[in-house]
């Protein structure tokens, strides 16, 4: 798992390490001077990716989610880093007023958005809400206790949350200029020698095979929520993939993807979800965080 | 759910996750934000204050921040001269020497003169010098009908241990400027009072000198700031203030009475001209559930002989997200200055040094009282501070002469403060 490639390539003034991690392309950009210390860096920022991606992945059988996921209404221990993250998500849960819910994901087993037409009926989904909803576990920290056939997901935070940190233990070793991309979510360390922004290339949201544009950012973090090419079409109506865990049906009206830039990547990342989780009031949410955005309807 | 502002919430939950010091990313670059407030401070019978107070912080990103405060003080009412009071009414001669003012019988003299307006400016600029290193500047003025106030400050904070520990040093110079209507009183000469003498005005110029004195004041503080856990964060620091120049109180007297008790004369009181303030505080912070409790304790001593304790208890206790209460109780005790003399007998030799003023007697003081604070929209803030406090001091006169057994030598103090705050 630990051993998949990593390449380091030399830019004008930086170097380029990547690696795929979070079924994610994952990129870091270092302004250091030695390929040793560019290549000592990327190895702990991969190892890093690769250890939150074991440690977190809904997939793999031998963690703490899958030990939690599959405890049978029994409690279970969890240690520190899923504790803070735990109070992370219920936080998150509380803010939102239960629209963001790290429970929600068993409702994939009957909304599969691939672009087909095969909608739920009403009592497939009320067949499955019993286990949808954050005020349903106990959590009392270490102890986290699920009904049973509830599970947990942090597909919603970890891409995010590798992002911080990763950089903070790079930062650990060094006080240049770094930028870390997963898959689009972004955030930069220390100032860059030239001053200048780093100039990062993106996909379009809504147009994922056009060419990459680029985008230019000095401080801070960026991340995105929203996946076009996740919907389906039914009578004619498109379906986004953003399900409510409170009814068990995809958010009307919601915008196609939001692009939000924070200090970190984190909370870049959290408030690009909330605002598609409002639906059509995506924009007054964002307007009211004062915080740069970018919206796509 | 309304599309409210829930962005601080989340910052200060990332800043949790992450397990980095809020103050890191709680900026938000480029916006001013501001808080107000008006404080109104009344002692029964005595001075009220009211103090409007606005402050504009502006973060520049990459924690450089400019802090700019602006207060107003308006002071009305009477203060205690020091004298004592006496079976009959006394008369005493304004700090100008223009009239009188007097105290009826069993009173305590106030000074009725007591007016005045305050203006005050402080400007702070944060400036970090890498990941570990920050600084900060500060200048500070402030002025009024017959004070004035510049001071400069450099600090300089060295964090360690992933952020977990922080040193703090700081240094403060000011230079202070007294020059009151009338001149500066010589201390010890004996007030003059107008009983329609011919030669009044040249008797009272003789009791004056200067027209403005000066005072110097250098203070150091070294602290040492450390996470304990994820809830809880403790501080302490030694203080260390050297003051040099006019010390005294230029509207303070001293009565010296007779073996009755009844007061022959009034002496202007004198003070050292240096004074070495030292203290120790040690302060702890700590997040219960939702809940914050903050306990202080402050020791102070300084070469004048006077050493305090102060104890101070804040909880705020979150009624839901949106309203929280903080009850508040400050204890603080202190013995008196060498020289504190509540009043002098005729015939012992006078001293060299010497103040009736209550400040610096033995004493006591409670400070009881509530803040109830209410969340608005867009993370605005609306409070209001309500406190008690009372003040007694101790007798520490060995022979009480006469009528001064019979009058109220050590009034309590008492005071309500009210204020009103806003956070925009």
């Amino acid at each position: 798992m630990n051993h998949r490639p990593v390449k380091l390539i030399a830019a004008d003034s930086y170097w380029v390490g990547s690696f795929e991690a979070m079924a994610s392309p994952c990129e870091l950009f270092m302004e250091v001077d030695e390929e040793a210390q560019a290549r000592q860096l990327l190895n702990i920022a991969a190892q890093e990716a690769w250890r939150i991606e074991s440690k977190f992945s809904r997939y793999l059988n031998d963690n703490p989610v899958h030990q939690i996921n599959n405890s049978g209404g029994h409690p279970v221990e969890v240690d520190e880093e899923v504790a803070q993250l735990l109070d992370f998500a219920q936080l998150c849960w509380q803010l939102s007023e239960g629209l963001f819910d790290i429970t929600s994901g068993v409702l994939r087993r009957i909304w599969r958005f691939d672009g087909g037409s095969q909608l739920p009926s009403q009592q497939q989904v009320e067949q499955i809400m019993p286990f949808v909803g954050w005020q349903k576990l106990t959590w009392a920290r270490p102890f986290l206790t699920l009904v049973e056939g509830m599970e947990i997901d942090f597909g919603g935070i970890g891409k995010e949350y590798a992002v911080d940190r990763t950089l903070q233990l790079l930062q650990q070793h060094t006080d240049r200029a770094l930028l870390i991309n997963y898959g689009g979510d972004i955030c930069t360390g220390g100032m860059r020698l030239s001053k200048q922004p780093w100039s990062v290339g993106i996909e379009n949201p809504s147009h994922p095979d056009t060419p990459k544009g680029v985008l230019e950012i000095s401080r801070g973090a960026l991340a995105t929520s929203g996946d076009t090419r996740r919907y389906l079409m039914h009578n004619g109506k498109r379906y986004g993939h953003l399900l409510n865990p409170k009814t068990g049906w995809p958010i009307d009206d919601a915008s196609r993807s939001a692009t939000v830039a924070a200090a970190t990547c984190t909370e870049a990342g959290l408030l690009a979800s909330l605002a598609l989780l409002q639906g059509s009031e995506a924009e007054t949410f964002l307007q009211n965080q004062d915080v740069q955005y970018w919206l796509t309807p | 759910m309304k599309p409210k502002k829930i962005r601080h919430a989340l910052t200060a939950a990332t800043c949790g996750l992450l397990g980095v010091n809020s103050s890191d990313s709680l900026g938000e670059e480029g916006d001013w934000s501001f808080d107000s407030a008006v404080l109104y401070y009344s002692e029964v019978d005595r001075v009220t204050a009211v103090e409007p107070v606005i402050s504009a912080t502006r973060d520049f990103g990459e924690e450089r921040a400019l802090n700019l405060k602006f207060v107003f003080d308006t002071l009305s009412g009477a203060s205690a001269n020091g004298a004592t009071p006496s079976d009959q009414p006394q008369t005493f001669t304004r700090p100008s020497g223009k009239g009188a003012y007097t105290a009826a019988a069993e009173e305590t003299p106030l000074d009725d003169t007591f007016r005045d307006n305050r203006f005050a400016l402080s400007s702070q600029w944060e400036q970090p010098i890498n990941r570990d290193y920050k600084t900060a500047f500060g200048i500070n003025f402030s002025t009024e009908y017959d004070y004035s106030s510049l001071s400069a400050n450099a600090n300089l904070s060295r964090d360690f241990n992933k952020r977990n520990t922080t040193l703090n040093t700081g240094l403060s110079l000011a230079y202070d400027t007294v020059n009151p209507e009338g001149n500066i009183p010589i201390g010890l000469s004996s007030m003059i009072i107008d009983n329609g003498q011919a030669n009044y005005r040249s008797e009272f110029n003789a009791t004056r000198e200067d027209s403005e004195e000066n005072k110097d004041i250098l203070d150091l503080i070294f602290g040492l700031t450390q996470v304990i856990d994820r809830k809880t964060i403790m501080q302490v620091s030694y203080s260390f203030s050297d003051v040099s120049g006019y010390l005294t109180d230029p509207f303070k007297i001293v009565s010296v009475v007779g073996d009755d008790g009844r007061p022959l004369e009034y002496r202007y009181e004198q003070r050292p001209d240096a004074r070495q303030k030292q203290s120790l505080y040690w302060q702890v912070k700590r997040q219960f559930e939702t809940d914050i409790l903050d306990l202080s304790y402050r020791y102070f001593w300084d070469d004048w002989g006077i050493t305090s304790h102060t104890i101070d208890l804040r909880y705020r206790w979150i009624l839901d997200g949106r309203h929280y209460l903080e009850p508040h109780i400050r204890y603080y005790d202190q013995s008196e200055a060498d020289f504190y003399r509540r009043f002098l007998i005729q015939g012992e030799s006078l001293p060299d040094h010497v103040s009736a003023d209550y400040r610096l007697g033995n004493m006591q003081a409670l400070t009881v009282g509530m803040r109830y604070g209410m969340a608005l929209r867009n993370e605005q803030e609306l409070s209001l501070r309500l406190e008690y406090y009372l003040q007694s001091n101790d007798n520490t006169e060995s022979v009480i002469p006469g009528i001064l057994n019979d009058v109220e030598l050590y009034p309590d103090v008492e005071a309500i403060i009210v204020q009103l705050g806003f956070k925009f």
